[in-house]
This record gives C-alpha cells, structure tokens and sequence, in this order.
C-alpha cells in the first residue's frame, strides 16, 4: 500500500488575491492562546491540570509534527517522507495537480503537501517569511520571487543549493533566470519560469487603423487617441492603455520600465545611489503623469493591480495592455475574454526607437533552510523543474518556460508561436535592484511613484530627491553593516 | 499564646492567591510578556534582510527616529483625521440609532436585530464589499448615481481624499450601531418619570432631550467615545483590503505602517517602536477618558 497523493489546500486565499493577508495566519496562534486562556476564569486544580494538559497536547504536537510520519506499509528501500510545499494560489490549479500526482507517482514514499498563500507576490511573501522567521521545520520547498532572493539568503532562510544545481544543469536554463537565483556567489532558487513585462494590443483595431505595433511611448499614445477617437461610436467606453498603477509592487515594475525606457535607472550602476531625480528618470514619471493617467488610461488605474487591468483589457475597453507572458493564455480564452483572436503582443515601447526595457520576473524553486528533507525536497524540484514539466505548464497554463531548449521545441512552438517573439524581450528583461533590504526600498518607491501619479500638487523633483536620499540612506545600512 | 486571627488571614490569603495564580500566571504570559517584549525589541536596531547588524541595542534611538520620519508624520495625522472623524459621525449616528430603536412600535425586536448586522460581519468582508460598492466599472455607487451612462463611471478610490472618506465611511456603516447599542443601554437606564414630570412642566421634546436624555446619557456616550477611539486607532483591515495604504500614502495609517514595517521589511525594532508608539497613546486616551468617566459616576453618586 502505498501512501496516497495527499494535498491539503490549508491556507485558501481569496480569489482576489491581495485580500488575505499574514494577518489571519497569526490568528491560528492568537486563537489558539484565547482557548487557553477560556479554560482559566475558574482557578481550580482541575484548570491548571486542563491548562497542563493541552500544553502537553501542544508540545506533543509540534515534536510529532517535526518527525517524519512512521507507516507500516513503508517500502524496505525507503522510509515515507512528508513534503510540505508552500506556493501561492495558482490560476491552473489543475496542472499543479496533475504535476504533482504525476511526482508522487513515480516517487511513492514521498507524499505532498500543499499550503496556498494568496495569489499577492507581497502578501504570499509575509506569511513565508514569517514561518521562515519562526524556524518553521514543516516548510520544505518553497515557491520564491526573483526579488526575494538577497534577503532569503542573507537572512539564512533557502538552503544554498551550489553542490546540486551543477554548472551543466545551470547551463540548460535562460541565463538571465540563473543569475536572479544567485547571490553573494551562492544559488538558492532554480527557476521555474521566467516572466517580463509585454505590450498587449488589439491586433484587430490597429490593423483596421493601419498601424503596426507601437516603438516608442510618444506613437502608442497617437495611435490610442486615434483609434479610440474613431471607436467613439462603436465603443465609448474604449481607453488607450490599461496597466496596474496601485500603490504595491507591481507600480515598481512598471514604473521601472518606463524609466529604463527613457535612458533612466532607479539606483546607480554600482547600485549604491538612488538615481529618481536624474532628468530621465524624472521625464518618464512626468510623462506618466501627464499622458497616461486619466488620459490614455483611466484614473482608475491607480487602483489597479495585475487582474485588474488585465481584467479591462479582456473585456475590451482597452487598445493597448502592459501584463506579463501568461496573459496570453487568458486573452485568448473565448470562456474568459471577449477578445480571443484578436491580440498581438510585442515588446514594450520606449521613449526613443530601440530604447525600450522590460522588467524582470518570475519564480524560483528554493528549498527551507530548516527542512529535514533536502533530498526529497531536491527531488521534487528536480521534476517540477524538468523540461516536460516545464512544456506541460506552457501548453496547458501558459507560462513561459525557464529551460532554453523549450525555446525551440517545435512541438511547443506550434501551440505558442509568440514564445520566438518573447525570446529576445525575456533574454534582456532587467532585474529590480537586488538587495537584501528590497522589500523596504520598494516601500520607499511605491511610496514616491503613487504620490507623483495620485496626488494633484506635487514637486516632483523635489519629492523624487527626498526620496533618493531615504533610498541612498537605506542601501548604505547594507554597506555599513559590521 | 497563639495569634490565630493573623495566621487565619494569612492562610486565607494565600488561598487566595492559589486561586488567582493561573489567570495571573496567563496574564503575565499571553499579555504583559508580549508587550514588553515588544517594548525591549523597539530599543534594538534588528533588520531581517541585515543579519550581521545583530540584535544591537540602540536605546531610544527607534523612537527619535521615528519623531523625524516623514511617513510616520504622514501617518499619524491620517491615523488621527481618521479617529476624529469616524468617531464624531459614529457616536452621531449610533445616537440616532438607538434614540429610534428605543421608541416603542411594531417590529422593533426586528429592527434592533437588523441593526446588528453589519458589526457581525467581519471587517475584511465588510471591506471587501465597499470596495466592490465603489468599484470604478461595476460599483454600485456608479450605477445608483449613472444608470447606464458608464462613461461617467467615477473611480472613487484612485482619488486620494475620496479614498480616505471611504474608508470612514466603511468604519461609520460598520460600527455606528455599536455605539446605538452602548448607547441603547444607557437610554433605557432614564427614568420614565423624569419625562412624565417634563411634560407636565410643559417641555417640548427637544427641551426634553436636551436637558434630560443628553445630561444623563453622558456616562454611556463617554463608555462609546472610549471604545471608538480606542478601536479606530488599531484601523488596519480595511486599509489593507481596499487601498494598502494608496492612493500616494492617502490612506497610510500607523497600524498599517506598522504591519509594513514588521513583516514585510523585517524591520523589527523601528517596526516595534512604531507598535508601542500606537499602544502608548491609546493608553494615553484611555486614561483620560477613564478619569472623564468615573469623575462622572462620582458626580451623579454625590447628586
């Protein structure tokens, strides 16, 4: 007998996404204190005995918790192990299924559990590193954004995985999603796909228009005006350009592209300034302000995030649509929008021709510095990283791979031709600022870019150079550091 | 000679404290430990992402810190814009509320369990659906205000003072009838009589309430005032479900600002600073509303 496919769903997000937060998870501790301290309003023997009695409960939970289920039925070769895999919610749960069923198949003494976090990169990454923070032995392998990497290493939290993930491995994946699983000489993550910001646009209008797919931001914004001009009767609630612009994450990634397009960076070279109140940085976020929000795009951009504005787009009342590789599957999903068939994707635009920049992301496996199963967890990545997987989630969720070879597997080219467009756009996406204090620095530039985009009067340059010297203060605390 | 009465008491003492130990004992554990743990790590500088600055001790340097910081400013004039306003429209809500569902008519036991309603809901449902209610494309807000005409749609939360009204709102809808309810109990306290006697003076219903009901409903309006003040201070869900602080920082709140710099930064002593900052000045409130009140009780024990 061998012990079944196990997934326990325990942590269920919204759908929404960002709407769970950590907050709930700290309520199962909260909650378990207020069950003990209900057992105390009558001071007796038998409630100090009740009180001893459940911490014994608690104690003999967690120590058994830490060790590996014993099973009868286990196999001479092997002992069972119990993996716990932590993700956020994915959009194909099914895949992940299948996938899974398919490992624990050919791996039968290992079985998996799988915890959800919310679909909100910032919200899924409270709730790990609080676990993480907490030396939490049940969390194995872990599901890691791109910018997490710095902080999980120089906090201890991934377990370094230089003696497994060999140069000839490393080899097989696009360099770009190698190098964002490094730092301080170590690997820690093996990417799982990679991900880079694109413009989506209807394929349909501009063809009718006479357009080809925009080069810089100055000829999208004409060829918005223009179509949506022309599309006044037919669809008055048509806007040029649909992209998140919320106060979260997200706004850095975009914001990023726009700088980066116009010649700008967010920090120095030798990523030791912040670099806001340069001139270029400065004209990209002015012509954001000016052109994009409330013009191109609705004002209510500024309460998007991804599905948000993805969501605007599916529906029709955009021309054009910044998202990442996946949005492609969903566009064109007849069940989900009302726009299938008629998108064409391209390179983001930027503010001189062949000036345009995208960010970097995407996902790393990463295993818990804390887990007592490095090998089995290995395993586990090993297959959900191989290449069949990898062709598995691109045909049938839509993500793009990380394995270089899938870039011309003619099988998987000819259910995703815009993965040959994408080749060079992934190839040369640009990385946030890697640093281990990166979730506080993106605090300070979401801050700065959703005041420069919501609020009416506002010194620009003055609150960008307000803004570099928090930034610059904070980066020096990194170099300072005993 | 023996002294047995001493030794009586002291053996009832101690029994006294055997029976007190454990509530006491889990007091100091589950309540006063946290909170002065949370005090011990505000005097350290601790960054998660930093490992090799330690756990060094700073002093008071978080607090001075955190008087200079821009956004903790920011914040807590938003904090406070937040408990002035929701608190005066709740505590003004909630009268009316209770004034009403103290008047006898039919249905009444309906409508005081209606009333409730929106305080059972948690807040992050609660926060949800008002921000589903002033959604830019399918609020409903828009449509009572438009109909069809969907080119007029308002995006109410990307505007940074409409967003916070919202917010207030939200917290107005949630808890006004909390405050009915508080209030509620101290309307049914008033003695009948004192009206019949009003009106046989010949006072009109506003002389009424004004020199009779308010007077005498001040111990129950002050118990309300506390309690608001005490729970819009902790505002965090729904700023965390509607807007994360945006639109430009318009809706940061301390608790907030707090919660971003604990677990998202791994900031954990400027995070613990900003923490015990929020729990000293509620206590600070707490105190003066404390003494307001039982200033009061004394006042009606000596008249």
């Amino acid at each position: 007998m061998s012990p079944a496919l196990c997934i326990k769903k325990t942590m269920q997000g919204y759908s929404s996404g960002e709407v769970r937060g950590p907050r709930t998870d700290l309520c199962t501790a909260a909650g378990r204190r207020s069950s003990l301290t209900g057992h105390v309003p009558h001071p007796s023997t038998t409630a100090i005995c009740l009180l001893l009695t459940l911490l014994s409960l608690c104690w003999l939970a967690s120590a058994t918790a830490a060790q590996p289920p014993t099973d009868r039925a286990a196999t001479a070769s092997s002992d069972p192990v119990t993996l716990r895999f932590v993700s956020w919610k994915p959009d194909h749960q099914r895949v992940w299924d299948d996938a899974i069923a398919q490992f624990t198949k050919a791996h039968p003494h290992i079985s998996i559990v799988r915890e959800l976090a919310p679909h909100s990169s910032t919200a899924y990454h409270d709730l790990l590193t609080q676990k993480l923070k907490n030396r939490d032995a049940t969390v194995d392998v872990f599901f890691m954004d791109v910018i997490w990497v710095p902080e999980f290493s120089a906090a201890g939290w991934a377990r370094s995985l230089d003696d497994r993930f060999s140069p000839a491995m490393r080899a097989e994946f696009l360099p770009a999603t190698v190098a964002v699983g490094r730092y301080g000489g170590h690997f820690y993550g093996i990417p799982s796909r990679i991900d880079a910001g694109l413009l989506y646009y209807r394929q349909d209008l501009l063809k009718k228009y006479g357009f080809a797919a925009p080069v810089t931001w100055e000829e999208l914004a004409r060829q918005a005006d223009h179509i949506v001009a022309g599309e006044q009767q037919a669809n008055p609630t048509l806007r040029g350009y649909s992209a998140p612009f919320k106060q979260y994450e997200g706004l850095v990634c975009h914001m990023l592209e726009f700088i980066e397009g116009n010649g700008g960076a967010l920090l120095t070279a030798d990523a030791s300034k912040s670099t806001l109140a340069a001139p270029q940085a400065l004209a990209a976020v002015q012509f954001v302000r000016d052109r994009i929000i409330g013009r191109l795009a609705s004002r209510a951009a500024l309460t998007y995030q991804e599905p948000e504005s993805l969501s605007v787009f599916l529906q029709g009342h955009a021309v054009f649509h910044r998202n990442w590789p996946y949005a492609w599957e969903l566009a064109n999903n007849p069940t989900r929008s009302t726009i299938a068939g008629k998108i064409g994707v391209a390179a983001l635009p930027g503010f001189a021709a062949g000036h345009h920049a995208a960010t970097l992301g995407g996902w790393l496996y990463g295993i818990s510095a804390y887990s007592q199963h490095p090998d089995e967890a290995w395993a586990l990545i090993e297959f959900l990283s191989s290449h069949a997987i990898q062709k598995k989630f691109a045909q049938e969720a839509g993500i793009a791979p990380s394995r270089q070879a899938l870039f011309a597997d003619l099988d998987l080219l000819s259910t995703m031709p815009q993965l040959r467009n994408h080749f060079a756009v992934l190839q040369s996406a640009i990385a946030r600022p890697r640093s281990p204090v990166y979730p506080a620095l993106s605090h300070l530039l979401q801050r700065y870019f959703s005041r420069a985009l919501a609020v009416d009067d506002i010194d620009l340059a003055q609150e960008a150079a307000i803004t570099d010297a928090r930034i610059d203060a904070l980066l020096a605390l990194t170099r300072t550091a005993p | 000679m023996s002294l047995p009465e001493p030794i009586a008491r002291h053996r009832e003492s101690l029994a006294a404290w055997t029976m007190v130990a454990p509530a006491l004992l889990v007091t100091l554990v589950f309540a006063l430990y946290p909170v002065l743990d949370s005090f011990w790590l505000s005097l350290h500088h601790i960054f998660v992402g930093i490992p090799s600055l330690g756990r060094s001790f700073i002093g008071l340097e978080n607090y001075v810190n955190l008087l200079r910081d821009p956004v903790a400013h920011q914040a807590l004039f938003v904090t406070l814009a937040f408990v002035v306003l929701s608190t005066v429209l709740e505590l003004t809500c909630g009268l009316v509320i209770a004034l009403v569902i103290h008047e006898r008519f039919r249905g009444r036991g309906l409508v005081r369990a209606a009333i409730l309603i929106p305080w059972a809901i948690p807040t992050v449902v609660a926060s949800q659906l008002w921000r589903y209610i002033f959604n830019d494309q399918y609020g409903v807000a828009n449509l009572l205000l438009f109909g069809d005409r969907v080119a007029a749609y308002i995006p109410w939360l990307a505007y940074p003072s409409v967003a916070f009204g919202i917010i207030v709102l939200a917290d107005v809808w949630k808890t006004s009838c909390f405050a009915a309810l508080l209030i509620l109990a101290g309307l049914q306290v008033i003695s009948d009589d004192l009206y019949d006697a009003a009106k046989v003076d010949g006072a009109a219903a506003w002389q009424r309430f004004w020199h009779i009901t308010l007077p005498l409903l001040k111990p129950a309006l002050l118990l309300a005032l506390l309690f608001r003040t005490m729970d819009a201070f902790r505002v965090f869900d729904l700023v965390f479900v509607m807007t994360q602080g945006g639109p430009g920082d318009a809706t940061q709140v301390l608790q907030f600002y707090g919660y971003q710099t604990l677990f998202t930064e791994g900031r954990l002593g400027y995070g613990s600073a900003i923490s015990v900052a929020v729990f000293l000045m509620i206590l600070g409130l707490s105190l003066i509303y404390l003494r307001a009140i039982g200033s009061n009780l004394l006042e009606r024990r000596r008249t």
